[in-house]
């Protein structure tokens, strides 16, 4: 006995469980305000270095090269350059997606990071393609990386 | 915090600022689910607890009866080869009282919990359980002995629930 195979792990007796992780995740001081301006003001912001001259989106309190405290906001302007992206055909949960989605890592000119975003209106991506950013409208934006919509090709 | 720095920089929060919203934040649960199988020896456990029986394994290289029941003898490194069923009663190995509950909230009356020895299973084979029945928790005792106290037969889903309790066995006076 004792050898019984089984190879479906429900047709033994099992509990079923949702493991209950959580998490609250704050912007910080910078994320906040960085939201803030594109909620009130649609502006996309980046924070610069008065030292090493360098402009980081998103904005940080410090400067990472040489932790200087960054007190100097730029507006870095809705329009980028997509740096690298992917399609997905699956979402978060693994299942697949009626319609595929590009997300981009958008770099804005002269400065430092960039942001992730879907890339909308195209099935067609390419490193290099200038995107501009598409807000929603005021009343429906939540100071959320979704208050910018997409990217639109400006190709 | 160092001597001379009397201050840190940065932004003091209390969790009741996050409840109140007076910060942004994300709030996000992943679909962590799982599903735990109780293996080819546990799922006939909790299926004999339903008949009212608690079944242990054998193993006849070194003679051991083993319970809770398992597929392989840990002592010989092969597969256990028969079963057979142990009493309801037992003798406590060791226990603990606990006056505050699962959620941490505090306790009028105690929750024993121990680890009984089952007749009929090999020395220090045994199964973690409550105790009830007990007056004063300062009566339990190592080695005392003890017996199941069973859900009726109509309630039990074939879960280690099915036992409500062990009670304390009144030795017999001669």
């Amino acid at each position: 006995m004792s050898l019984e195979k089984i190879t479906n792990p429900l047709s033994a007796r099992h509990w079923m469980g949702d493991m209950e992780a959580d998490y609250v995740y704050t912007l910080g001081v910078a994320g906040e305000r960085f939201f803030k301006e594109i909620k009130e003001n649609g502006r996309i912001m980046g924070a610069k270095c008065p030292l090493c001259n360098i402009v980081f989106v998103p904005p940080r309190m410090y400067c990472e090269k040489c932790f200087e405290k960054l007190e100097e906001w730029v507006d870095v302007g809705r329009k980028g350059v997509i740096h690298t992206f992917t399609i997905a055909t699956i979402d978060v949960d693994g299942s697949k997606l009626k319609k595929p989605v590009i997300f981009a890592l958008i770099k804005f000119e002269g400065a430092h990071g960039g942001l992730i975003h879907k890339i909308g209106k195209t099935d067609k991506a390419r490193i290099g393609m200038k995107v501009e950013a598409i807000l929603r409208p005021p009343k429906e934006r939540k100071a959320s990386i979704n208050d910018i919509e997409y990217f639109k090709p400006l190709e | 915090m160092s001597a001379k720095i009397k201050n840190y920089s940065g932004e003091v929060l209390e969790t009741k600022d996050i409840k109140d919203g007076k910060v942004l934040t994300e709030k996000f649960r992943p679909k962590a689910k799982f599903a735990w199988s109780a293996g080819i020896a546990i799922s006939r456990f909790l299926d004999e607890l339903k008949n009212g029986n608690i079944i242990a394994t054998t193993c006849s290289k070194c003679g051991r009866v083993m319970v809770p029941p398992r597929i392989y003898c840990e002592k010989c490194y092969g597969p256990t080869d028969g079963w057979t069923y142990v009493k309801d009663t037992g003798a406590i190995n060791t226990y603990s009282v606990s006056f505050l509950a699962a959620d941490a909230t505090r306790l009028k009356e105690p929750i024993i919990v121990a680890i009984i020895n089952l007749d009929g299973a090999s020395e220090g084979m045994g199964i973690i359980h409550r105790i009830g029945e007990v007056e004063n928790w300062k009566e339990v005792k190592f080695g005392m002995k003890v017996k199941a106290v069973w859900k009726p037969s109509q309630q039990r889903t074939g879960a280690i629930t099915d036992i409500k309790y062990f009670k304390p066995l009144k030795e017999e006076k001669p």
